[in-house]
């Protein structure tokens, strides 16, 4: 008995395993920038719609039509690359002498000093942009209805008390705005959340990669088969602990409305 | 009341407007109108719905901008430029700086959901006067108690009555400082058993001898607080007056076919 406690406790603290356990944090942190910035692309987006000027309503409008309907695996694919892509050719502007530009049509990137080697931690930002840009526009769309929701009266008071235009748009109009949005906003998240599954498409050596791993048959030449195909008991865990980050989000949400909703929602006070 | 101050006339124009014409689309809501109240002059303004009374009000600092014609608060000049439906503030930090001397209360308070009674007081004092909090804070519950309402400083507005609300939007007004007090109906959206709290404040501001321009539909209480009325017919003044000519002596047939309709109501 404590022979087998033994056995499965060096089992699930052996190198891989915490290696797996370690990866949890790019899946938090994903999810956590991205979902701040998806917030603040949110608030820009909806405020450029908002806008009295015309091609900053169309920046704000064509952003959060356009991008909503595009696959958030095909956008998580194609923004890193593009934007990896982007740099090192602005680099190699710089750096590669114009005749190794002229012929290295073919390779890429046209010359060696202009390589952009890509680790996690670049990885994981960008993943993390990606998932902000996306869900942003949803975002957007959530934020600027909610505005919208703000009674116009108060905004009228405000400007009538000599309030400025961002006075009256962070003090009044934003921060009223949030009772409306929470609930949207929380729709959001929870997407966001879903989407921090997609890590791997990136090299990222995420939680569902390393369950993948782990859970395929074991074999070690000198102790034989430590298990068959277990993965469907590491994606198991896996259901887990999304479940419990949908139960604690939805008590952070819950107190975040309270304090938003403070005078504003009957239930609040 | 009116007779005990002296006529207008030698006093300091507060609020001089000049010409004021307003478009909305093809509804020509005013039609060139002018009127100046004096330091320490309570002016009423009346008439039926949808004569432009509070487009007129609104104008005043600029929350409607007219097409034509000019408004001047304390001998200056506010900046508008463009003409016609393109006619818009010229100066923002003038705006500002006028609006912030404007206490204007609304039909419906327009009080900030999301602050406490005295969190309302103390904004603009704060946030766009610049003034020392803990002066500003002293003032605000001075004013709260002023208005009858200090119990409910620490109040969310959706706590109080509408009658308290209302108070406290006077209060959050008085404590600007301002050189003119605007009064959009302030009791209409009150039940009658709450508008005498109300009235009795703005009364109490009247014999202060405060700069007050006010619209209303009680005559009764434009009689009694008003040193002029003005009754605005169709987008122009049809008649004005002291409460005793308007009221005592209706030259228009039209006011006094309004009086009638009133009184009866
Ligand atoms: N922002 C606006 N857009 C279009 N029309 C407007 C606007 N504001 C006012 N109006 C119109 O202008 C006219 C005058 O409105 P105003 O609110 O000044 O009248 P009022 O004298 O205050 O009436 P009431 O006694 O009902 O408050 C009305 O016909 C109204 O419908
Ligand atoms: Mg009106």
């Amino acid at each position: 008995m404590t022979d087998d406690i033994a056995y499965w406790f060096s089992y699930l603290t052996n190198g891989k395993h915490l290696t797996w356990y370690a990866s949890f944090q790019f899946t938090i942190f994903a999810a956590l920038a991205g979902g701040t910035l998806a917030v603040v692309f949110g608030l820009i987006g909806a405020t450029l719609k908002n806008s009295r000027f015309f091609p900053l309503r169309l920046i704000g409008t064509t952003y959060s039509s356009i991008v909503r309907g595009v696959p958030d695996v095909l956008f998580f694919l194609f923004f890193p690359l593009a934007f990896e892509q982007a740099v090192e050719w602005l680099v190699a502007t710089q750096v590669c002498s114009p005749e190794a530009i002229a012929v290295q049509t073919a390779a890429w990137p046209p010359c060696k000093e202009a390589n952009w080697f890509l680790g996690t931690p670049e990885y994981l930002i960008l993943a993390s942009v990606s998932l902000g840009l996306v869900y942003g526009a949803f975002a957007t769309n959530v934020i600027h209805g909610a505005l919208r929701s703000v009674p116009h009266g108060q905004l009228e008071a405000a400007r009538a008390y000599g309030m400025s235009a961002a006075q009256v748009l962070w003090r009044v109009h934003i921060r009223q705005m949030w009772v409306y949005a929470l609930p949207g906003l929380s729709n959001v998240w929870m997407l966001i959340v879903k989407a921090t599954s997609l890590l791997s498409l990136l090299q990222i050596a995420d939680i569902v990669l390393w369950a993948d791993r782990l859970g395929a048959p074991n074999f070690l030449p000198t102790v034989g088969l430590v298990h068959e195909d277990w993965r469907w008991r590491y994606y198991l865990v896996l259901f887990v602990f999304y479940i419990l980050v949908t139960l604690i989000s939805e008590k952070a949400f819950n107190a975040i409305m309270r304090r938003a909703g403070r005078g504003i929602l009957s239930e609040a006070q | 009341m009116a007779q005990s101050k002296p006529a207008g006339a030698a006093k300091w124009p507060v609020v001089a407007i000049h010409d004021l014409h307003k478009s909305f689309g093809d509804l020509e809501v005013l039609k060139g109108i002018s009127f100046t109240a004096r330091e320490g002059e309570v002016i009423s303004l009346i008439g039926s719905s949808g004569s432009g009374k509070s487009t007129l009000l609104r104008c005043i600092n600029m929350l409607e901008v007219p097409d034509q014609g000019n408004v001047a608060i304390d001998g200056e000049e506010i900046e508008l430029r463009g003409s016609g439906k393109r006619r818009h503030i010229g100066n923002e930090d003038q705006i500002r700086r006028i609006r912030s001397e404007l206490g204007m209360v609304f039909q419906s308070f327009n009080l900030w959901a999301h602050m406490t009674i005295l969190e309302n007081v103390m904004e603009a004092p704060l946030i766009v006067q610049r003034r020392a909090r803990a002066e500003v804070e002293a003032e605000a519950l001075a004013m709260l108690d002023k208005v009858g309402i200090g119990a409910k400083a620490s109040n969310y507005p959706s706590q109080l009555s509408g009658g308290q609300q209302q108070r406290a939007a006077i209060a959050r007004a008085l404590c600007i400082n301002p050189r003119v007090m605007l009064f959009d109906e302030p009791t209409s959206a009150l039940d009658p058993e709450l508008e005498v709290e109300v009235l009795r404040v703005i009364k109490l501001l009247a014999d202060e001898g405060r700069t007050m321009v006010l619209v209303t539909h009680d005559m009764e209480f434009a009689r009694s607080v008003s040193d002029r009325v003005i009754f605005l017919h169709q987008g122009l003044i049809e008649e004005e007056g002291t409460p005793d000519q308007v009221f005592g002596a209706t030259k228009s047939a039209r006011l006094r076919q309004f009086l009638n309709a009133a009184s009866h109501a």
